[in-house]
């Protein structure tokens, strides 16, 4: 199925999304599109639902109503049998790139072992080829010389480093940043957000949920406010963190603000 | 006290018997080990049907005492017209009975692994299975090593339990000798002896195998 949309540049389509934890409904009918090399900073205080709509985009959580499309095709697709749904999830998935906070490295393998295993294991490439492009992403973000060790050596700013370069192996036509900074110590934050600014200067298309409101400010296209479960408002980055027109928004810059103090 | 020449003389014989615990406790092992694989897994899916046979597999196995079981298989099944002989009744029965204990052991190890890996591995495109073998079973088993490593040595134990369907392996080779040479003490210390060192070497060779897991993760 495809999608309803004539627009071809989308690359993420939410309709009508609902999601239920048991009786709490935490995504109330969520309407949400990203354009292809938008970056998208999804901001709100915790509990607002911001995480479990990023995670409903891979289908790590499954909405309990309304339609998710990817590049124009249908996510969440009820139509498939049991296995051909899965298929068609890994299939979706190896172009949604995805960073968790936890960095969720593997522990077993080295940093170089980590950014290989899906190329080699899902997408079937040549060993030497697989290696010398987990070589250049190592490079790219930064730990090149930290190819052979185990995440267990590493801090957690070049755990999750690794992480990213561990989902841009795969070629993704998008990435999603679960509050990729928010395990972090403070003086590590920057090399992250560094290496995902300039990802975002590369014209790769991002969906942020962060806590950094200078990131957001900084590097995002459009900031999304989200709270209990609804979009209170979106925008520019200016308009949002100068001019916020909702009382909630206004409230919750307010109090982050104030947070730096 | 201790007829020293008898144990001297009789010695290499009982090493003779050894090999053939040795080789009972490898087979039943390995096969063990993947019994207990295959219950973690079957009672990990999300298969109702699947998940109740790997619990009661482990159920069984595990509230019945191993000579039972051994009973069952080398003389039961022959009413039925399944004759494994000796050999092949005691290596099955060792390694369906320590299959179960492994079971446990492994499925611990898995529900331990954090469920972000799963995360990870999903989000990257692996299925379940592949993200299984390549993700979370590594993880799984180096944490259930120690305990793997207990289920491994009571089984080495256990096999004195075949001589009772005429295997003449470490513990019937010694009760052989007994019979002509009236030195049960001499025999069975040897044999405990004999015992001890395929066990202690199993712990040194597991322990070993850690300490090198746990230097590759550091």
């Amino acid at each position: 199925m495809t999608s309803p949309s004539s627009d071809s540049m989308q690359m993420i389509e939410i309709h009508n999304l609902k999601k239920f934890f048991g009786e709490n409904e935490v995504l109330k009918n969520i309407h949400f599109n990203v354009q292809k090399s938008e970056v998208v900073a999804i901001i709100g205080p915790s509990g607002s639902g911001k995480s479990t709509l990023l995670r409903c985009v891979n289908h790590l959580e499954e909405p309990t109503s309304g339609e998710i499309y990817v590049e124009g095709v249908l996510l969440n697709d009820k139509s498939l049998g049991k296995r051909s749904f899965q298929r068609h999830l890994n299939r979706i998935r190896t172009k949604v790139g995805m960073v968790f906070q936890q960095f969720n490295l593997f522990p077993h393998m080295t940093a170089l072992e980590n950014v290989m295993e899906a190329p080699l294991n899902v997408l079937k490439e040549a060993k030497a080829d697989a290696e010398k492009r987990a070589r250049e992403l190592l490079d790219k973000v930064g730990i090149g010389e930290k190819a052979d060790s185990y995440p267990g050596t590493l801090s957690g700013g070049q755990k999750q480093r690794v992480a990213i370069a561990r989902a841009l192996a795969m070629n993704p036509d998008v990435m999603l940043f679960d509050e990729a900074t928010s395990a972090l110590d403070p003086e590590l934050v920057g090399e992250v957000l560094k290496v995902m600014e300039n990802l975002a200067r590369e014209g790769m298309t991002m969906l942020v949920v962060t806590h950094e409101m200078g990131f957001a400010e900084r590097v995002a296209d459009r900031v999304v406010f989200m709270a209990d479960g609804y979009i209170v408002e979106e925008g520019k980055p200016a308009e949002m963190f100068r001019n916020p027109r909702n009382e909630r928004t206004q409230k919750f810059l307010a109090d982050v603000a104030h947070e730096d103090l | 006290m201790l007829d020293w020449e008898i144990i001297v003389h009789y010695f290499p014989f009982l090493v003779e018997g050894t090999y053939l615990t040795l080789k009972i406790s490898v087979i039943a092992l390995i096969f063990g080990f993947l019994f207990g694989l295959l219950a973690a897994l079957l009672k990990l899916s999300p298969n109702l049907i699947l998940r109740t046979v790997g619990a009661f597999y482990v159920w069984i196995i595990r509230s019945t005492p191993l000579l039972v079981q051994l009973f069952l298989i080398y003389f039961g099944l022959p009413q039925l017209g399944i004759d494994l002989g000796p050999f092949m009744s005691g290596v099955l029965a060792l390694a369906i009975n320590t299959g179960a204990y492994n079971a446990e052991t492994i499925r611990g190890g898995i529900i331990s692994v954090p469920s972000g890996q799963m995360e990870a591995a999903r989000s990257l495109g692996m299925g379940v299975p592949l993200a299984m073998r390549r993700i979370i079973l590594p993880q799984a088993i180096r944490m259930a090593i120690p305990a793997l490593g207990n289920n491994f040595v009571i089984l080495i134990k256990d096999t004195s339990l075949v001589s009772t369907i005429t295997l003449v392996e470490l513990t019937l080779t010694a009760q052989r000798l007994i019979g002509s040479t009236y030195k049960p003490f001499e025999m069975y210390l040897m044999a405990a002896f004999l015992y001890a060192i395929l066990t202690t070497t199993t712990s040194v060779l597991l322990g070993k195998l850690e300490t090198r897991i746990a230097v590759e993760r550091r």
